[in-house]
C-alpha cells in the first residue's frame, strides 16, 4: 500500500500555530515597546518636574536676597570695629530755634537747627545744633580736641574726610580719643591710622539709616573759620 | 525582578540628582543676569564719583542763579541743578539696592584703570592731583570767587568753570560707557553724555555773547 508522499508544506493547524506565535511575538514586542514608553515618560516627566523646580528653587534662594540698606557685610570691615562702635537707635529729629543740651558729646543726632552747617574742614569750634541738622542729611562729623591733637594729626584727619559730606572740627573738651560720628552713630579713637575708622566711613558715610540721606551738605550756612 | 527593579530605582535617582544640579546651575546662570555689580566694579565707581560731581555742579548752578537777573542764564542752571540733582538721586538709589556703601574703598576715578570691555582702550588718563582727583572739578578758590561774584561777572565765572566741569563729565561718562554693561549705568551715562553735550554748546553761546570782560 502506497502512503501518501510526505507533504513538505505545513498543515493548516502548523500554519495557524506560527502565525499565532507570530501575534504572540508582535503583541509582546508591542507591548514591550508599549512599556518601555510609559517608563520614559515618566522618567521624562520627573525630570521636566525636577528641573522646574530645581530652577524655581534656585532663582528664588540667589534672587530673593534683598541686601539690607541699614548694615555693610561684615566682610567690608574689619577687626574690632563692630564691638568699639556706638549705636543709638530712636534718635530723635526735628527744628528748633534753641540751644539743645544734647545727650552725647560730641551729639550724634536729636533736635536740631533749621539751618544746616556747610560740610568742609573748619579750625573753629562749631555750633552743634547746625553740625546735627548735617548729620541727618547723611554727613560724617569728624571732632578733634585742640589741647589733646598735633597739627600732623589734624593733617591726617582732613587727609582721610571724604571730600563731600565730611565736618571737620574741633571739639573742645572731648579729650585724647578722637571722635567720627554720624546720625545715630559714633566712634572713639586715638590713632589717625586706626583702620576702624575707615570702617566707620564705609558703613556711615551717606548712609540710608540717617533720616534724609542724599539732602544737601551745601548750601545753607558756613560756620566760623572755615578752611575749604 | 527584584534586581532589575533595584537598578532603575537607583538609576532614576543619580537622575534625579543630575537633573536638579542641571536646574540648579539653570537657575543660577539664568539670575546671573541680574547680578549685582561688586563694590570695586566701574559701574560703582562711576555712581560714586559721578556723586561727587554732580554736587559740585548743583552747587555751582545755584550759586550762580542766587548771582544773576539773566533769564537765560538762570533757567539753564535751574535746569542743570535739578536734572544733576534727580540723576545723583538715581545712582545713590542703584547703590543702596546693589547693598553697597556710597564709599569708595578705592580713591576717586581709579575704576578708569581697568579694562575696557572690548579690550582696545587702554587705561583711563588719571589726574590725582586734580581737585577731588576728577576731571573738571572746580577748586575751593575757584567756588569762592564765584561765591564772591555777582551779575556778568558770577555768569562769567559760572560759565569758565562750568564748561571744562561739563567737559569733565563726558570723559567720565565716556570712561564708564566703555567699561560697563550694567543696563541702568549704560542708561544714565548716556542721558549725562546727551544732556552736557548739548548745554556745552549753549554755554559757549552765553559765553560769546557775554559782554567783553573787565581786565582782571
Amino acid at each position: 500500500m502506497a502512503t501518501p508522499p510526505k507533504d513538505p508544506s505545513p498543515t493548516i493547524k502548523q500554519q495557524r500555530a506560527e502565525k499565532r506565535a507570530a501575534q504572540l511575538e508582535a503583541f509582546k514586542k508591542k507591548e514591550a515597546a508599549a512599556k518601555r514608553n510609559r517608563l520614559l515618560g515618566i522618567i521624562g516627566a520627573i525630570t521636566a518636574l525636577v528641573l522646574i523646580a530645581g530652577t524655581v528653587t534656585t532663582v528664588l534662594v540667589l534672587g530673593a536676597q534683598p541686601p539690607t540698606p541699614q548694615e555693610v557685610d561684615d566682610e567690608l570691615v574689619s577687626g574690632d570695629y563692630r564691638d568699639r562702635l556706638q549705636v543709638f537707635s530712636d534718635v530723635e529729629a526735628g527744628h528748633v530755634n534753641t540751644p539743645v543740651d544734647y545727650d552725647q558729646t560730641p551729639p550724634i543726632g536729636g533736635p536740631h537747627n533749621p539751618a544746616w552747617l556747610n560740610c568742609g574742614v573748619y579750625d573753629v569750634e562749631q555750633q552743634n545744633e547746625n553740625a546735627v541738622h548735617s548729620l541727618e542729611h547723611g554727613a560724617v562729623w569728624i571732632t578733634y580736641d585742640p589741647a589733646e591733637t598735633t597739627d600732623d594729626e589734624i593733617a591726617a584727619l582732613v587727609a582721610l574726610a571724604p571730600t563731600t559730606y565730611t565736618i571737620v572740627s574741633p571739639y573742645p573738651g572731648i579729650g585724647e580719643a578722637m571722635a567720627i560720628s554720624a546720625w545715630g552713630a559714633q566712634l572713639r579713637f586715638t590713632d589717625v591710622a586706626d583702620p576702624a575708622v575707615e570702617d566707620f566711613l564705609t558703613e556711615y558715610w551717606r548712609s540710608p539709616s540717617s533720616p534724609e540721606p542724599n539732602a544737601p551738605c551745601t548750601g545753607a550756612i558756613d560756620g566760623p573759620g572755615k578752611v575749604s | 525582578m527584584t534586581r532589575p527593579r533595584g537598578r532603575l530605582v537607583a538609576g532614576l535617582v543619580v537622575l534625579g540628582v543630575l537633573v536638579l544640579a542641571a536646574g540648579f546651575l539653570g537657575g543660577r546662570l539664568s539670575s546671573g543676569t541680574s547680578a549685582t555689580p561688586t563694590t570695586e566694579s566701574a559701574a560703582a565707581g562711576f555712581l560714586r564719583d559721578m556723586q561727587v560731581h554732580h554736587a559740585q555742579a548743583v552747587e555751582m548752578a545755584l550759586l550762580v542763579r542766587d548771582r544773576t537777573d539773566d533769564e537765560t542764564v538762570r533757567t539753564i542752571a535751574y535746569d542743570m541743578a535739578v536734572t544733576q540733582a534727580s540723576q545723583s538721586g538715581a545712582m545713590y538709589g542703584l547703590l543702596d539696592a546693589w547693598g553697597l556703601p556710597q564709599r569708595s574703598p578705592q580713591p576717586a576715578m581709579t575704576w578708569t584703570q581697568l579694562p575696557a570691555l572690548d579690550g582696545s582702550d587702554a587705561a583711563h588718563d588719571m589726574d590725582p592731583g586734580a581737585p577731588a582727583g576728577m576731571p573738571g572739578m572746580a577748586t575751593p578758590e575757584q567756588l569762592a570767587a564765584l561765591r564772591a561774584a555777582s551779575g556778568d561777572e558770577a555768569v562769567r565765572l559760572f560759565l569758565e568753570l562750568m564748561i571744562p566741569h561739563h567737559e569733565g563729565g563726558l570723559e567720565m561718562a565716556d570712561a564708564v560707557l566703555a567699561r560697563t554693561s550694567v543696563p541702568q549705568v549704560v542708561s544714565l551715562a548716556t542721558g549725562i553724555r546727551r544732556a552736557q553735550e548739548a548745554e556745552i554748546v549753549a554755554m559757549r553761546n552765553l559765553l560769546a555773547a557775554l559782554p567783553v570782560a573787565p581786565a582782571r
